[in-house]
């Protein structure tokens, strides 16, 4: 029983510090989401087409590059 | 050690031969630093790109292909490497220097140059000892077949491409761009991998005929070309081996509950003792440690499936070998998975299903990924100065005070939050990313955590530097 006590104690007390810490945060307001939302998907979503149209430009022309080799 | 000897001299030799970009001389406008930061990342993007010169084949089983998404690199091309380089030798300079072993005192500037420069001298030798140990290693076809001529060509490519990363990273890092290259293209690699899931219109053939593998042009192929609708969407929804509308979805819902736990934070009120009793506030984030439980998390599985794999393919009967992890091809992808052993059980369930056919597997993958992310978490913040007793220390350096405790309380106050906001924001951050795996998002769910954190950290590097703009003008 010492030994399950010594790993279940521990986890108690963290649950209860997580538990504590969540309800003391700060937590985003629907526009506050919203607003970081559409700013991170468009971030999102520039860096992932400029890498797509840098990969789709590549592609023929790595097909010449190593078709001549 | 002798006094005043320090480890960090001996690189003082090596400083005149590094290629080093200079800091900048001037303020420089923000619209040039997007600039700057634009230029690096096509620079980076196109390297991704090239083909490397006199390889003979990639065909074989890619043994880092579980590492590629973190680390930025593309099988065959001039960026192999990827950052390995840099994130490598940033690591570990952090994990020395935050541990005591190399004593550095950042107040002196010529410690904080030495350091800089053992970094980089580090990352070029590891892009040398990495680009020879993937010749070596039969990456590119047999030695023997590649020739001498060829091996030392490949080996100077890569060299030259590690050279490339480092310098970028420092050219943004130096004050020329906005943030650090190295998230940069972390984050890049991943929104790209996951846009061209979304829309590729490359076509691959599974046993249905040829498919196109981007999700959303599969759907509108599909509902234009079957006449029956039914059919045709439940296909572009459910389809196995290939990116599928369901992925999509779950990706979305990934990134918004991402999104959603970045705004928590426990905001603690300081104030100047000088300036007037200037108030202001000291936020403690749910995810403390940002998004650096998963990297460590993902470097550790990454290794020990490279690993595993090495040994499986050279000793498969040895008992402790098989115990690891045994390994199979795929059948579709033409990679190596692992089957059984320590490799398996760390590996995420492929789907719900999966995890109720072999609930012992997803029970002990479960609880890896927490723990195993919840204790990187609470390290990392000793090694890399953010714990509680180093923010007190920071704060008193300038002059901060928490109203209505007394300064040496300080430490103690912030003790009740950093160490558990470190640790369940690791947690919490294991906990999304297994439920990303469980539900299929594209890009695995390390890669959008990292993306998510990382462009989120973007937009607050920008709002700050707006607002130093502006508010320059506005002096």
């Amino acid at each position: 029983m010492d030994a399950i006590d010594s790993v279940v104690d521990p986890l108690r007390d963290f649950a209860k510090d997580s538990i504590r810490l969540v309800k003391r945060c700060h937590k985003p307001d629907r526009k506050e989401f919203t607003k970081v939302a559409v700013r991170t998907a468009i971030g999102f979503v520039v860096m992932g087409f400029v890498g797509f149209f840098v990969k789709l430009i590549f592609i023929p022309i790595n097909n010449i590059i190593v078709g001549a080799t | 050690m002798g006094g005043g000897f320090r480890v960090l001299h001996l690189v003082r030799p090596f400083l005149a031969f590094l290629p080093e970009v200079q800091s900048a001389d001037r303020k420089i406008p923000f619209r040039e630093k997007v600039i700057y930061t634009v230029i690096s990342l096509f620079i980076f993007l196109v390297c991704s790109q090239l083909p490397l010169y006199g390889i003979h084949s990639t065909t074989g089983a890619d043994p880092f292909y579980w590492m590629r998404v973190i680390l930025a690199s593309n099988r065959g091309t001039v960026m192999e490497l990827g950052i390995t380089p840099i994130v490598t030798s940033g690591l570990v300079m952090q994990l020395l220097a935050g541990s005591k072993i190399i004593e550095v005192d950042n107040n002196v500037r010529e410690d904080r140059a030495l350091l800089n420069g053992a970094q980089k001298l580090l990352g070029i030798l590891i892009a040398i000892g990495e680009a020879v140990a993937y010749v070596l290693s039969g990456m590119y076809g047999p030695v023997g077949q590649l020739g001498v001529g060829n091996a030392i060509l490949i080996i100077l490519q890569l060299f030259f491409a590690g050279i490339i990363v480092i310098c970028l990273d420092e050219l943004l890092q130096k004050g020329y761009g906005l943030g650090s290259g190295i998230s940069l293209f972390i984050a890049t690699n991943i929104c790209e991998s996951i846009i061209w899931k979304a829309f590729s219109p490359t076509t691959i053939n599974t046993g249905r005929g040829a498919e196109f593998e981007g999700a959303v042009i599969a759907l509108f192929h599909m509902l234009i070309t079957k006449s029956n609708k039914v059919a045709a969407l439940r296909q572009a929804f459910y389809r196995q081996n290939l990116p599928n509308v369901t992925n999509l979805l779950a990706t979305v819902l990934i990134f918004l509950i991402v999104i959603y736990f970045q705004g928590f934070r426990v905001v603690l009120p300081v104030r100047s003792k000088s300036a007037r009793g200037q108030q202001g506030s000291y936020p403690i984030k749910l995810f403390y440690t940002s998004n650096m439980p998963i990297i460590l998390q993902s470097a550790l599985v990454s290794n020990l499936y490279f690993i595993s794999q090495l040994l499986y393919r050279k000793f498969s009967g040895n008992f402790f070998v098989n115990l690891l992890g045994q390994w199979k091809e795929s059948e579709y992808s033409g990679q190596s998975i692992p089957v059984s052993g320590l490799a398996y059980l760390i590996t995420a369930p492929a789907s719900f299903a999966d995890m109720a056919a072999h609930p012992f597997h997803a029970l002990f993958y479960i609880v890896f990924m927490l723990t195993a992310c919840a204790l990187f978490s609470k390290t990392w913040i000793e090694v890399s100065g953010s714990s509680a007793r180093d923010v007190a220390k920071q704060l008193k350096e300038q002059q901060m005070v928490m109203p209505g405790h007394r300064e040496s309380n300080l430490q103690k106050e912030l003790n009740r939050y950093i160490p558990t906001a470190a640790a369940f924001g690791g947690v919490c951050i294991g906990a999304l990313t297994v439920l990303a795996d469980f539900m299929g998002a594209i890009g695995s769910g390390t890669g959008i955590l990292l993306a998510v954190t990382i462009i989120y950290q973007y937009f607050e590097t920008f709002e700050k530097e707006k607002a130093s703009e502006l508010g320059f003008f506005g002096f």
